[in-house]
């Protein structure tokens, strides 16, 4: 039962947590900061008190009964502590970045109120074993994005939010149809109880139209890059670490670990991945907008992500979990650069910046850090992932998929030269912009060195990883 | 005890390499070099008291036939040696040349990172773990060719890139190779060359040559010549990257994969190879450039290893071998040789140099025996080895031979060209003439190049000293020679040795004439750079329009562009598509919404006249 508190800590304290922020807000912003940065700690240090009973297998659960399949059940078994610690990890760097990057700004009670909601939604997404649940924290995570997106409340800006807004949410509806057609089916909303359900093709279509429009896949990608009118923080924390990550997520949810995988569908889905990770790279490589270039990165290497789950094999699942952690430290680091460079220069417009590295030394460093890791280089963390899901491919005989990827790679190398190049090197475009804040560059460089010891010591996370796959497909380590 | 020399081999240099970084800056100038060059002195102890071990051994690291395993063949143990030996001369050299380098600290720790990473990547049995170790030294090739003066970041990228291409090839080789061998260890099973195993082996063969530096993945040395620190050229391109480079494609050609004659990636190999010699040799011949002349030789040569190699004939084999070991001490030398001539005289451009022997007469003499080794004269360590190279060459084809001899040809050309106009004449440049305080290069520069030029004649007098205790033994017993079972001492087929002499006594002649005809040392090649043909070849060449790196740019710009459109169709369809249909639907509804009572009684009549029918249908229908 110790553990099952744990798990609930993990949800409620950002979940419940965050509404005492504005008020908070009103008597003290130090206080309501700091509450805000304890309450994502919280969650993390619940998630890595609940590993030592994950690598040893335990599948902890919380239960409570309620009528209409409305039972709030909660499960945390490998996967979804892998999860939970990516999520809070990522969201409490960032949340600490925010300390000095939104001082300046209004309406911060609703930023920290949305994002420490936001953390909290996406706690009990991941640890959701109830259908309903799942989806009600899903819109959860998509109206505080909503919210999030529209920070600076200028015209183009809740366009831009609205459009985010309304492809996921469309999207979400189109999943809720399927998710109705699965009960249908198996007759509960327990995705512990319809384990080893074969789904019809459509049933599975409709939920994978949702699961794409979340993670920002072709053809439901474009909302991602045009969010990058947020704030940084909000754009390092939905767009590289955590929201587009719950597509993902929860495809691994369903179809690796509840429902039966078919064939035609992994060969869908490794196809729009394909596509996906092909098209955004393409797109990075002539944008000239240093967020939309790491937005459309963003979602290249999802590409890579949704590849190594379809594949269904070990090797490609655990893949896509290392992959899923390293991504969302290494590109966290590059929207936060991205941040400080916008906010000491002046603009995002790379044609605009150049010569930086001279002035912000400590931030190219860390960009170029976090770069190397999302290009797969080793001995970085992101090498591991990429290597795991691509090597999913040829072993598993898919060679013009392994192919698509090494292109995909290839293109990644070229756009973060390009990117470093035209803003850091070069001559300067007037003032040169000094690094302000010291707080902002320490977390740049925080995930910078964590890209580099997540590589180093990839032994630990790829260890939970691989328990994570065991259980969802339910073969011996 | 084995197993943690092994292990020591590669964390000491790497402590090392971390420790450089962290220490203050101002407190001990000194300390980086001095820490680099106790590094590198222990990386040679080890390499020795390792040297005769078998050794073997294997930790669990992530799965999925990922292991930490870590295994000392005689190839390893040879190419470790080698690794060791280079360094610490390099770095003996660097203590007092790159002294007053702005970036000399983090310069000392990129070349002890890059011994941890290269002595990881020769001892890994396991091909991830290869992978990794090679992706190290991308990353510190990266990072020390961005330490140069001007910090020339555009070069370190673009090494990056072309380097980092064929390490993406060379990891779906590993991946295809891990597919079909059904295991990740280097030592475990030999595949046979056929179908997918071919293309595993041309990945993994792509990996080898962007390593060593062979075409196309060659054009960021020359660039890298101009930009990054001199005793750069020399440890990387000059030495360990062809060491590296030559040990895994040996690795791949003879431990993963067996490679015969009959393969018809044998011939693959040495068209790449003759390729590479004769187009880099004639880019160099025409430099004027001190060291971007060396770094197009640096290229030419491991046309010699790749070609000997791809021979598939043990003479050939041995050769390429050997070549990696002589060209790696030569090559080194006269980087070295240049390093020392840009200290001195302050450039190394050719136009405002000469006559430097008479100040610099050990830099001349160590320049004169590395530059008699690479043209191949006897009795120095490249005659030999290219003589083996020669033999096999011409088993498998006189036209591999008759383009191995031309390389020969214009590689003594250059340094007959090279060695007149730095070292001898005149300058060119009268107006700028040299400075007068021109001296000798401090002891630390020139002990290293001196032992080298001694290695050069060693190992040509004494060839039985590596063949034999060296090489062979590295090859295995599957590569003994006819005569004897040993490839040392003098070449046995006279008419190479004959042919030889003629082509060198030829580069003599054609140099005594480009000199009479423009009346300079640097003039001597004039007449092969202006004629019919080639000068449009050389001219199109300088525009840079042959550099496979813009075509890989621009054929990456021009699917960028393709793709970005259809990212724009894609968005254009909610941007623009969604939005105006919703409109046009709010606007066709609105016209029912017109206020007029009439109309709406109207529509309510028909509305319920459709439900009636709609029902009498239904109902009709059932029955």
């Amino acid at each position: 039962m110790g553990n099952a508190v744990l798990m609930l800590v993990a949800v409620f304290a950002p979940l419940a947590g965050a509404f005492l922020l504005p008020l908070l807000g009103a008597v003290s912003r130090p206080v309501r900061n700091y509450t805000a940065l304890a309450l994502v700690t919280a969650s993390l240090v619940s998630a890595l008190l609940l590993v030592p009973g994950a690598l040893r297998g335990e599948v902890i659960s919380f239960h409570l009964a309620a009528p209409l399949g409305l039972s709030l059940a909660f499960t945390a078994d490998a996967l979804a502590v892998f999860m939970a610690i990516v999520s809070s990890l990522v969201g409490a760097i960032i949340m600490l970045f925010s300390f000095d990057y939104i001082s300046h700004y209004e309406n911060q009670n609703e930023y920290y109120l949305m994002a420490v909601v936001f953390l909290g939604a996406m706690m009990g997404l991941v640890f959701s074993t109830n259908l309903i649940y799942l989806f009600v924290f899903w819109e959860i995570t998509g109206i505080a994005s909503w919210r999030l997106i529209g920070f600076y409340r200028g015209k183009a800006d809740v366009l831009k939010a609205d459009k985010a807004f309304l492809i996921t949410a469309v999207g979400a509806l189109v999943m809720l149809i399927g998710v109705l057609a699965v009960y249908g089916l198996t007759g509960t909303f327990d995705l512990t109880a319809m384990k080893g359900t074969a789904l019809p093709l459509g049933v599975s279509a409709l939920l994978l139209v949702g699961l794409l429009s979340k993670s920002a896949t072709l053809p439901f990608q474009t909302w991602l890059p045009d969010a990058g009118v947020a704030p940084s923080p909000v754009t390092a924390l939905l767009h590289a670490a955590v929201l587009v990550k719950i597509g993902v997520y929860v495809f691994a949810r369903f179809f690796l670990s509840t429902f039966v995988f078919d064939e035609a569908l992994r060969t869908i889905v490794a196809s729009i991945a394909g596509a996906s990770a092909l098209v955004s790279a393409g797109a990075a490589l002539v944008e000239t907008d240093f967020k939309r270039i790491v937005a459309y990165s963003t979602v290249s290497q999802i590409g890579f992500i949704f590849l190594g789950f379809a594949m269904g094999n070990a090797i490609g699942a655990a893949g896509a979990l290392l992959y899923i952690l390293m991504h969302g430290l290494a590109k966290a680091g590059l929207f936060l650069s991205a941040g400080i460079v916008e906010q000491n220069a002046g603009t995002k417009d790379i044609t605009k910046l150049g010569g930086l590295i001279r002035s912000m030394p400590w931030t190219a460093g860390a960009f170029l850090l976090c770069a190397f890791s999302v290009m797969g280089i080793p001995p970085f963390g992101g090498f591991f992932g990429k290597y795991m899901v691509l090597s999913a491919a040829v072993s598993g005989g898919e060679m013009v998929f392994g192919a698509v990827f090494l292109t995909g790679a290839l293109l990644t190398i070229l756009y973060l030269f390009r990117l470093f190049s035209k803003v850091f090197l070069g001559e300067p475009h007037g003032e040169p912009a000094a690094e302000k804040s010291r707080l902002m560059v320490a977390c740049v460089v925080l995930l910078a060195v964590l890209s580099l010891v997540g590589g180093l010591a990839v032994a630990w996370p790829s260890q939970l990883a691989r328990i994570a796959v065991s259980q969802m497909l339910g073969v011996a380590r | 005890m084995t197993q943690w020399a092994l292990l020591l081999a590669i964390v000491v240099p790497a402590a090392a390499g971390l420790l450089t970084l962290i220490l203050p800056r101002r407190r001990a100038p000194w300390a980086p070099a001095a820490l680099a060059a106790l590094a590198c002195a222990f990386e040679l102890a080890v390499a020795i008291y390792v040297f005769p071990k078998d050794f073997a051994f294997s930790w669990s690291w992530m799965g999925f036939g990922v292991s930490f395993a870590l295994r000392l063949s005689r190839l390893s143990a040879f190419a470790l040696l080698g690794i060791a030996t280079f360094s610490f001369l390099v770095t003996i050299y660097s203590a007092a040349s790159m002294a007053k380098a702005p970036a000399s600290r983090r310069y000392h720790a990129w070349v002890v990172f890059t011994v941890a990473f290269s002595a990881g990547a020769v001892l890994a049995d396991n091909l991830v773990l290869l992978l990794v170790f090679w992706g190290g030294l991308l990353l510190t090739l990266f990072a020390m060719i961005a330490s140069g003066k001007t910090r020339p970041f555009a070069t370190a990228i673009k090494a990056f890139v072309i380097v980092g291409l064929t390490d993406l090839a060379l990891m779906f080789g590993v991946m295809l190779y891990g597919r079909l061998a059904g295991t990740l260890s280097m030592s475990a099973i030999h595949l046979p060359l056929n179908g997918l195993g071919s293309v595993a082996f041309l990945l993994l063969l792509i990996g080898a040559m962007g390593k060593a530096g062979a075409m196309p993945f060659h054009s960021w040395i020359p660039d890298a010549a101009v930009d990054a620190p001199t005793p750069f050229m020399a440890l990387l391109p000059g030495s360990l990257e062809k060491i590296l480079g030559i040990y895994f494609l040996a690795r791949v050609s003879l431990d993963l994969f067996i490679l015969r004659p009959e393969s018809w990636v044998s011939p693959v190999m040495m068209w790449i190879g003759a390729v590479t010699i004769l187009l880099a040799v004639m880019m160099a011949l025409v430099q004027k450039d001190y060291k971007k002349l060396l770094a197009y030789h640096a290229i030419s040569q491991v046309g010699y290893m790749i070609l000997g190699i791809g021979t598939a004939l043990p003479v050939g084999i041995v050769g390429g071998l050997f070549h990696m070991v002589n060209n790696a001490i030569y090559k080194s030398s006269l980087f070295l040789s240049a390093g020392a001539v840009e200290k001195e005289a302050g450039t190394t451009d050719l136009r405002e140099l000469g006559g430097l022997g008479r100040a610099m007469p050990v830099t001349m003499v160590c320049f004169l025996v590395a530059a008699a080794s690479i043209s191949g004269v006897p009795p120095f360590n490249g005659f030999f080895s290219k003589e083996l190279v020669y033999d096999g060459a011409l088993e498998r084809g006189w036209i591999f031979y008759a383009i191995a001899l031309a390389g020969s040809f214009f590689t003594a050309a250059s340094f007959l060209k090279l060695g007149h106009a730095a070292f001898f004449g005149k300058p060119a440049n009268e107006k700028r003439p040299l400075k007068e305080t021109v001296k000798e290069a401090p002891w630390p520069m020139l002990v290293p190049m001196i032992v080298l030029a001694g290695l050069c004649i060693l190992f040509g007098v004494a060839n039985a000293l590596p063949l034999e205790h060296l090489i062979q033994p590295a090859l295995g017993p599957a590569m003994e020679g006819a005569h004897g079972g040993t490839f040392a001492g003098f070449p046995t087929n006279m008419m190479l040795v004959a042919l030889t002499g003629a082509v060198l006594l030829l580069a003599v002649l054609n140099h005594a004439l480009g000199v009479r005809r423009t009346g300079r040392g640097l003039g001597a090649v004039d007449h092969i750079y202006h004629a019919p043909g080639l000068a449009s070849i050389y001219h199109i060449q300088a525009t840079g329009a042959l550099d496979p790196y813009r075509w890989l740019n621009g054929l990456a710009g021009a699917l960028a562009r393709v793709l970005f459109w259809i990212d724009r169709a894609i968005d254009w369809v909610y941007q623009t598509l969604a939005a105006k249909t919703t409109l046009a639907a709010s606007w066709v509804l609105r016209r029912f919404h017109s206020g007029n009572v009439n109309r709406y009684i109207l529509w309510a009549l028909a509305g319920a006249l459709a439900i009636v029918l709609t029902v009498l249908a239904v109902v009709g229908g059932v029955r």
